[in-house]
């Protein structure tokens, strides 16, 4: 019984990925013949740049290949048979009611809710129902730190409300130490977010100290660690320049 | 064998209006050690205008059979069947028949009106004649208060009727009725009867199946007798009741070889 | 074809006066409203979902209407007898199936306009916005693949002793084209030899009827199909009916009117019915 719920909340947390593509989405037949394989769920979509998403797109442009033969060819005006996305202003709301129904299905599906969230808030211009889905989710997985990261990210960038963002984003940086121990299988992927957006957030608010030491932690992660090396440094410097009320960060000011 | 007749030809010169021919009609069965049934065998028969011939025998004797066969249901096995001179392959030969089948059920969503439209269509006969049409049959099978009603409300009096109706619907000049009282009460069986010799009245021929000799003698010009698929007798019913000196129904048990008490 | 218009125009008085219909159509139309009177993280515009259950109800209602009428259709001319008083007139078998498809076919289609009106009038009232050449064209292709449907089942009820079994066979058969046919060349090129050809054989030679099935582009809004296209699928459609239709005509000319004859005594029909022949040879 469980189990089924769980594998109908796949199958509709995949429709919305099938209805974020229009409906162009390969079948399982065309994922066994070995076709390029599509994106996993819309979950990439949440992470989605405009970079990633050219690579996406010309990744999957031919999962059906050149027409076999005469029906193959003629069969492919009757369905969609070109990539497309939802992005026109609005249109993503048409993927919400597959993640609504995935959520009940399985509550303990994350991924559901961060997707979900990420759409609402980045798209819709729904935050208060993103953060309600959040919140919704983070009872139902007290320790994710994705529904966490995700929370953060509302408070942060919707809200203006950095205390908020930080305190939940603390929370996750411990929920995910917590989950590595365990497993021993570090997610680097989320953990070099929370730790981008919290040094982000600290050097925002002046706190030099605890950015550095966030991202000195980045570094030690991140696949470019230079890159990382360089923001350090350049920081470093803005901190030389600064008055030296900002230094402390013990004290909570303004914006500098 | 072949069949005793009491009396042959009619009037000489007239062309009857029905014939079979040595008919024989053969059922293939699957069943094992039983492949072949013959239902009809060797049978010969005419029938001429104007009068009505009652095709008699017991149950499963084979009269449903040759009836089919005149309506092109069955095949024939050998010998052959016309009716009008056209062999009854031919479905043109069955543009002026009237058929009414043996237990049969019409379209039970429709009303008799619509039905007889239907079948008044099938006929091409002309839009404008179709209506006086239902209503004159109507009429004369008694259904005409009942017209407008679902046939699967009607009674099984009314069911036999209503299959009278659309045998008439085409003014057909021959009737063939398989059982035509099968299931009816005695009233009903009466106004068959009277029905029957209303057609004869008008000039119709009837050719008419029964197992039942009572209503029998008091319509029929001639009769025909099956047993076992082989027909035993045919003629006058007076002829008959004068070769075997007793009434019909003694005669008939006497051709198809029933002798009470060595059963 | 007076003939067969006269006994389609019965077939379709059938369908409107027997129940399936509106029980099927009440169904599609509560499940729908139902699932649009839900909201989804309080956005009153979300319509896709929608359109395609909609949508998927009416290809199953169509479905059940199409397959329920036409494996009927026959048999229940056997059954009931009506058959004998029928072709005891003057027409031919080959008028009777065409009328029955004609019939059914038709039925189908009044069916399928009352669907689609619902259809129209749901994804109009959320959208604000009527794709009417998209909509024709659903319409259009999906009458269309009922015809091929109804010749089918024409033909599978004259093959098929019992009317029950012939239409869930059909059904079967049907359902299994719409979900797998597009995918069948795909699962050859998988296969090793013997049973490669075999799935290549069955993927040319059946009725592609998921090639109708443009419920995704509605669903979708994506653009209308090419209009030389659509004939080139109406043509498709035509020439796998006509087939089946031959087929059964073929079939139906050479079997006995009934496979029992009634005023047999009650004991032996069974058995009989059972032994007989399905197919007895008119000419001996
Ligand atoms: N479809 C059939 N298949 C095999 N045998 C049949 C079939 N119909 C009738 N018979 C047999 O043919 C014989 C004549 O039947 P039938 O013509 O119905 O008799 P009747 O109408 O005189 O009662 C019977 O022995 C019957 O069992
Ligand atoms: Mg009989």
């Amino acid at each position: 019984m469980g189990n089924s719920r769980q594998l109908f909340a796949n199958h509709f947390f995949t429709k919305a990925d099938v209805y974020f593509h229009s409906g162009y989405y390969p079948s399982v037949f065309d994922q066994a013949i070995g076709g390029a394989p599509h994106i996993t769920a819309a979950k990439d979509a949440a992470a989605e740049t405009d970079a990633e998403h050219g690579r996406e797109q010309s990744e999957e442009a031919g999962f059906l290949g050149p027409p076999r033969d005469w029906i193959d060819r003629f069969s492919r005006n009757f369905y969609p048979s070109r990539h497309s996305h939802l992005d026109r202003p609005g249109e993503a709301r048409e993927i919400l009611p597959w993640l609504r129904i995935a959520a009940d299905l399985d509550p303990h599906k994350v991924e559901t809710y961060t997707v979900a969230a990420y759409w609402l808030r980045e798209h819709l211009n729904r935050v208060d129902e993103a953060e309600q889905l959040l919140r919704e989710g983070w009872r139902a997985n007290p320790d994710s730190y994705e529904i966490l990261f995700e929370l953060g990210r509302v408070f942060d960038e919707n809200r203006h409300d950095s205390q908020r963002a930080r305190n939940v984003w603390e929370l996750a940086l411990g929920k995910w130490r917590q989950r590595s121990a365990r497993n021993g299988e570090p997610d680097d992927f989320v953990l070099e977010q929370i730790l981008t957006r919290l040094a982000q957030l600290e050097e925002r608010e002046g706190h030099w100290e605890k950015a550095l030491s966030y991202l000195e932690k980045l570094e030690a992660v991140s696949p470019k660690p230079e890159a990382i090396q360089q923001q350090i440094n350049d920081l470093k410097k803005k901190v030389v320049s600064a008055p030296p009320a900002n230094r402390s960060g013990a004290q909570q000011t303004g914006k500098p | 064998m072949p069949a005793q007749a009491v009396t042959t030809a009619k009037l000489p010169g007239m062309k009857p209006i029905l014939k079979i021919e040595d008919l024989v009609v053969e059922y293939r069965t699957r069943e094992f050690g039983q492949r072949v049934t013959v239902a009809v065998n060797r049978l010969s028969l005419e029938v001429f205008p104007g009068e009505v011939f009652g095709f008699l025998g017991p149950n499963g004797a084979g009269k449903t059979t040759t009836v089919n066969v005149l309506l092109g249901f069955v095949p024939v096995t050998r010998g052959a069947a016309y009716i009008f001179n056209v062999n009854v392959r031919d479905p043109i030969a069955r543009q002026r028949i009237g058929y009414l089948p043996e237990l049969t059920y019409y379209y039970k969503f429709l009303t008799a009106e619509e039905l007889l439209r239907f079948y008044a269509r099938i006929f091409r006969i002309p839009r404008a004649e179709i209506g006086p049409r239902i209503d004159e049959v109507l009429k004369l099978v008694g259904l005409d208060t009942a017209r407008k009603r679902p046939i699967k409300t009607y009674s099984k009096g009314m069911q036999q009727r209503i299959g009278l109706a659309q045998a008439l619907i085409n003014e057909p000049d021959l009737l063939i009725l398989d059982e035509p009282t099968s299931g009816l009460d005695p009233i009903g069986r009466m106004n068959v009867r009277e029905m029957i010799q209303r057609l004869k009245s008008k000039g119709k021929t009837v050719f008419f199946s029964s197992h039942e000799l009572g209503e029998v003698e008091t319509v029929c010009d001639r009769v025909a007798i099956l047993h076992q698929g082989e027909l035993k007798a045919t003629g006058r019913v007076s002829d008959l009741v004068e070769k075997y000196k007793c009434n019909l129904e003694q005669a008939f048990l006497k051709v198809i070889g029933y002798e009470p008490g060595h059963e | 074809m007076n003939n067969a218009l006269s006994v389609a125009s019965i077939v379709i008085k059938e369908l409107y006066r027997r129940k399936d219909f509106y029980v099927l159509f009440v169904l599609t139309a509560i499940i729908t409203l139902l699932m649009g009177s839900l909201h989804f993280f309080n956005d009153d515009r979300i319509v896709r979902y929608l359109k395609e259950i909609c949508l998927l109800l009416i290809w199953i209602s169509a479905l059940a209407i199409a397959v329920g009428t036409s494996a009927r259709q026959i048999p229940a001319e056997r059954e009931n007898r009506t058959i004998f008083p029928l072709l005891a007139k003057p027409i031919t078998r080959g008028q009777l199936i065409a009328g029955k498809f004609l019939g059914c076919w038709l039925a189908c289609g009044l069916a399928l306009i009352v669907f689609y009106f619902f259809f129209g009038v749901i994804s109009v009232s959320r959208e604000h916005q009527w794709a009417a050449a998209s909509f024709f064209q659903a319409l259009w292709l999906h009458w269309w693949m009922l015809g091929v449907v109804v010749a089918m089942t024409l033909l599978g009820s004259v093959v098929f002793a019992a009317p029950s079994s012939n239409g869930t066979i059909c059904l079967l058969i049907i359902l299994s084209i719409l979900l797998l046919g597009r995918h069948l060349n795909k699962v050859a090129v998988q296969l090793a030899e013997p049973m490669s050809g075999v799935v290549s054989a069955v993927y040319f030679a059946v009725p592609h009827l998921e090639l109708f099935d443009v419920r995704d582009l509605v669903v979708h809004n994506w653009d209308p199909i090419n209009w030389l296209i659509c004939v080139g699928a109406t043509l498709y459609a035509a020439a796998y009916a006509i087939f089946f239709l031959f087929a059964t005509w073929l079939v139906f000319r050479r079997q006995l009117v009934l496979r029992w004859q009634p005023g047999c005594s009650p004991g032996t029909r069974v058995g009989r019915a059972a032994a007989l022949s399905p197919i007895a040879c008119w000419a001996s």
